[in-house]
């Protein structure tokens, strides 16, 4: 059995992959393959896992795979040290990124780029579907052409085909590739520190708080009453984009602090001139944009996620000289 | 002094929560907690807002807060009130309020909000009307505007999304002369923190409906989430009012008022067009909705104006 | 002080007595007598509570749990129907541990309509997480009424309970009972104390959501506690009989079982009739006994089997069946003794259903019908009485000596039922 651990973001596509890539699987007798997709209560842009399993015999575990053959990540934000843990011996991990990696288990490809050019939109599930048909065996491009044939709307045939097409026949150009690119370790900022704490530059506010420790069911499970405003998780990993403020434009009209659905624009405390009067808790914020469309002064600006991180270790490296 | 952007508390009560981004409701829970402040007491029915706001361990409210059963936002909060007034806790100083979506509240809840009304506990009961079960993947609800296209009323070749007209509980709620009712908008935010606070310093059970755009249901960026919660009043097909019940503004029967009553309405068709769940309507259908909004402006200018 | 009440009345007048603070109730035959009478004591101010009108039981319960989250003890009260429309908000109070207390007047579910007498309505609900408790007279279910609340409110159990009176047999019918005093409640009672409420020092979050990795411990929890309930039940009713000077047996009632060759186990009133025709055959010499049961919330199954040690055959009589198998009280006694490894053969009388009445006649049939079974001869497992039991037939002969006795024992101070 071959199992495919999907990871994405809601909305991006990974289960529309997972149940391609199943049903590619079992078109043929004597093929079976599950498709199903993680459930939790996160929503649209919160990362969420899908899996497909195939093989030659019917499938009777219908557990979530932890250990998979093949782990794909459709939003290279969400690749992280820790990744191996999820791979099979002999295992694949393709991930959507320009970025060339040293480890010959990490296979990049530019999903988002082929999907823009082909697609016209970077949707990049069915440019892993063509990955899969040309690094596993146990996949046909022809089933997988086959599958968006019959499961995806008529309008999306042709252009998906040709995306399928296009992976499996550029194979040997992208699944070669070696670089000197590392999973990095995110960025350190905010570990274990609450909303409050790791925004020293907020006034003094009632504010729910990250917490950590281990949970003892003798005590939480007794009831369903606990501790108000106890966080265990950030949200910082749903954004694709992040707001910046830019000091010199923004005015404190508070408008964007008002509308931010997420509460996470604050009004810095003793901001001196020429520091924004508002501050964003980045580990917080979702990165909708709300806060940059609803500025009239045009001080909040949207920058690329990756782009802003590298940007980070940039400047703190420069800082460390 | 009322309530503004300047003033109004930096404590945040609903934070950490996993909504979509850009979500309408979690806007709508966040700055009511902030007006109605610490001492408050919250109630969220099974629907998005609890289902996003608190998942052991992550729990996201800051003050005390508690799921009820489907149909029991009004029933749990007027057990709430019960209990904290047997206690002696005075309601003027402890807030206990409600936040249920649209089917939530003129669906399953409808029946416990009107018991709650009728009983005129003390309560805020804010629906937040995000037009569909988003909760469930956008399906109908009473609430659902005639053609916006849901996973139940898919837009195909023999309909174009929902075929009934949005149910007008803002009415509903004022027929039974509750003290306070009011509806609003997240495109207005100073008018709805306005009526929030209106609604705390009124005894009895108080009302207010409000838009709340979904990106996800209604098919728009998450970015114009505010924009297009203001376009839906700009153009008319919804609108700010307030109803006082006789026994606050002393007239019989109480007393309707249009906050907003512009000379002229931005398009209904640009409305229509930004977004996804609008796209199979003709331009008759438009005409249509255009129609049914004049219609009922009419009746509101006659009537409450 | 002695009293001539009805059931309904003799609870109103318990649960007056446990000051509630907060009632929220909606009517429904055959309990309408309570929260009427509930309400006249909100309303000439001998009971201190808030009283809300509410317009189902959905909002009865719902509203009763967010009463009790705040701190305050609660009540309601309801019936069939009623009871299976606030079903899913029982499984809110049971998995929140709001420690209401509920009297519940078993009633016929429909269809057909019916508003009579039975067991269907609670037995259905077993398992929705509630101690559930059955009273066979009056004085047991005003005493009940005040014992349920020091059960469920205890820090160790924390659950809410069902009491539940049988539709008419005990709700319409009138006895002679003892009232206690204030005082004598107030030294059993104490005020409810919990930290399963809001808390404006340090704020809650309550009745969230939790997922796989959480939810089985809540429920495992919830499991143990209602078990620790058994213990509890033991020491609230020691406590009770040192105030009141009138005691209870604990979970089940052993009548006589000790030595008999046959046991018929019952639910409720019944019991009283079930008492009376076992003593008579007691007279004549048959070996028979009575198991009543008093708990079916946590279940008291060792207790079951070890009442039933030496029976050669047990009859389980219940207004209830769980249609296309049997009774829920039979298959839940016929599991214990599986679990004792006990090989006894077991009957299952099905009657009292949609109110129809269980004669003294019908009583003898069934301890002759299982005097039959300990003797080895076959019958069918499950009986539906005054249908297909052989108990109508067997008690036939019964029917005239018996008519116009009176089963139960109204003026039963100071002795332990």
């Amino acid at each position: 059995m071959i199992e495919v651990l999907w990871h994405g973001r809601g909305g991006q596509g990974a289960f529309t992959a997972a149940r391609l890539l199943g049903a590619a699987c079992s078109f043929a007798d004597g093929r079976y393959a599950l498709a199903f997709p993680s459930f939790g209560p996160e929503r649209r842009g919160a990362p969420m896992r899908a899996f497909t399993k195939f093989g030659t015999a019917p499938i009777g575990d219908r557990s979530a795979v932890e250990q998979a053959d093949y782990v794909i990540y459709l939003d290279e934000t969400l690749l992280a040290p820790g990744w191996e843990q999820e791979l099979k011996p002999g295992g694949r991990v393709l991930v959507n990124t320009k970025r060339v990696f040293a480890d010959e288990r990490l296979v990049g490809i530019d999903a988002d780029g082929i999907a823009s050019e082909l697609l016209g939109r970077p949707i990049p599930n069915t440019v892993f579907l063509g990955a899969l048909a040309a690094l596993c065996p146990q996949v046909s491009a022809d089933d997988a052409k086959e599958a968006v044939r019959q499961y995806m709307a008529p309008k999306l045939h042709e252009r998906n085909v040709a995306v399928i097409d296009h992976v499996v026949a550029t194979a040997g150009e992208w699944a070669q590739a070696r670089g000197a690119d590392v999973v990095e370790e995110p960025e350190a900022s905010g570990a274990d520190l609450s909303p409050q704490d790791a925004c020293p530059d907020a006034p003094e506010r009632r504010i729910p708080t990250l917490r950590s420790g281990d949970l003892d069911p003798a005590v939480y499970a007794r009831t369903t009453c606990w501790d108000g405003g106890y966080l265990v998780s950030r949200n910082a990993g749903w954004r694709q984009v992040r707001p910046v403020v830019d000091a010199a434009a923004c005015t404190g009209c508070l408008v964007c602090y008002m509308q931010c659905p997420d509460g996470t624009v604050y009004k810095r405390r003793d901001a001196q001139a020429g520091e924004s009067p508002v501050g964003i808790d980045l580990d917080f914020c979702k990165g909708c944009g709300i806060c940059a469309r609803c500025c009239k002064f045009g001080a909040i600006r949207m920058v690329n996620e990756v782009a802003a991180l590298a940007e980070e270790r940039a400047a703190q490296e420069g800082a460390g000289r | 002094m009322a309530v503004n952007a300047k003033n109004i508390t930096n404590d945040e009560f609903f934070y950490g929560h996993k909504a979509c981004a850009g979500c309408g409701g979690s806007l709508v829970v966040r700055q009511a907690l902030k007006v109605l402040g610490p001492k408050t007491v919250c109630a969220l029915p099974a629907g998005c807002m609890s289902a996003v706001g608190f998942n052991f361990p992550q729990l996201c409210f800051a003050n005390n807060a508690m799921i009820t059963p489907f149909a029991a936002t009004a029933a749990v909060l007027g057990g709430i009130r019960a209990g904290l007034r047997a206690q002696g806790l005075d309601p003027a100083e402890y807030q206990v309020v409600g936040f249920a979506g649209d089917g939530g509240t003129a669906d399953i809840g409808l029946q416990a909000l009107s018991g709650a009304i009728d009983r005129n506990d003390d309560i805020i009961y804010i629906c937040y009307d995000n037009e569909a079960y988003m909760n469930t993947g956008i399906q109908k609800s009473s609430l659902t505007p005639f053609g916006a296209k849901t996973t139940t009323t898919p837009a195909g070749r023999n309909a174009h999304g929902c075929l009934t007209n949005k149910k007008s509980l803002f009415e509903v709620v004022a027929a039974h002369g509750i003290p306070y009712a009011a509806t609003a908008s997240i495109g207005y935010l100073n008018d709805f923190i306005r009526k929030v606070e209106r609604a705390s310093q009124i005894r009895g059970t108080k009302y207010i409906h409000v838009i709340a755009p979904c990106p996800t249901g209604w098919g728009h960026g998450v970015d114009a989430t505010v924009d297009i919660a203001k376009d839906v009043v700009d153009c008319g097909l919804w609108y700010l009012a307030e109803y006082e019940g006789e026994q606050v503004c002393g007239r019989t029967g109480g007393k309707f008022t249009l906050n907003r009553n512009p000379k002229e309405f931005t398009s209904v068709e640009r409305y229509l067009r930004s977004q996804g769940r609008f796209r199979a309507l003709t331009d008759e259908e438009v005409a249509l909705v255009q129609a049914g909004r004049d219609a009922k402006w009419e009746q509101m200018r006659r009537d409450w104006a | 002080m002695k009293r001539f009440l009805s059931g309904d009345e003799a609870f109103a007048e318990g649960v007056r007595l446990a000051r509630p603070q907060v009632i929220s109730a909606y009517p429904i035959t055959p309990q309408t007598v309570v929260v009427e009478r509930l309400s006249e004591m909100v309303e000439d101010g001998s009971l201190d509570a808030e009283y809300l009108h509410v317009e189902s039981e959905h909002t009865a319960l719902s509203a009763a749990m967010g009463a009790s989250a705040t701190g305050v003890r609660t009540f309601t009260a309801t019936s069939s129907q009623g009871l299976l429309y606030m079903a899913e908000v029982l499984t809110y109070a049971a998995g929140g541990r709001f420690p209401i207390v509920m009297m519940n007047a078993n009633r016929a579910t429909a269809l057909p309509w019916n508003i009579y007498g039975d067991q269907r309505d609670s037995l259905a609900l077993l398992d929705h997480g509630w101690i559930q408790a059955y009273a066979e007279d009056n004085q047991e279910a005003l005493d009940l009424a005040l014992m349920s609340f020091a059960i469920a409110e205890d820090p160790r159990v924390s659950t809410p309970f069902m009491v539940n009176l049988d539709g008419f047999a005990l709700t319409h019918t009138y006895e002679a009972i003892d009232v206690p005093t204030q005082e004598q409640a107030d030294a059993f009672l104490p005020p409810y104390v919990t930290t399963n409420k809001f808390d404006f020092q340090n704020p809650v979050n309550m009745g969230y959501s939790a997922g796989p990795e959480f939810n089985p411990y809540y429920k495992y929890y919830e499991h143990l506690d209602m078990n620790a309930a058994a213990e509890v039940i033991d020491q609230a009713e020691t406590a009770f009989a040192q105030v009141m000077g009138r005691s209870y047996p604990g979970m089940i009632e052993a009548v006589d079982c000790d030595d008999a060759d046959v046991v018929l186990v019952t639910l409720g009133s019944i019991t009283g009739l079930a008492r009376f025709v076992a003593a008579d055959l007691r007279e004549r010499g048959a070996k028979v006994g009575v198991l009543k049961i008093r708990y079916m919330r946590p279940f008291p199954g060792d207790m079951i089997a070890s009442a039933l040690e030496g029976a050669k055959a047990v009859g389980v009589l219940e207004k209830d069946v769980s249609f296309g198998a049997e009774g829920t009280v039979f298959t839940n006694v016929c599991s214990a003794l599986q679990q004792a490894g006990l090989a006894v053969p077991a009957v299952n009388f099905v009657g009292g259903l949609g109110g129809s009445n269980i004669s003294a006649a019908q009583m003898h049939g069934m301890f002759a019908a299982l005097q039959e079974r300990a003797d080895g001869q076959d019958m069918k497992r499950v009986q539906f009485l005054g249908i297909d039991s052989v108990a109508d037939e067997l008690g036939g002969d019964f029917a005239q000596e018996d008519a116009g006795s009176a089963p139960g024992d109204a003026d039963s101070e100071g002795e332990v039922r």
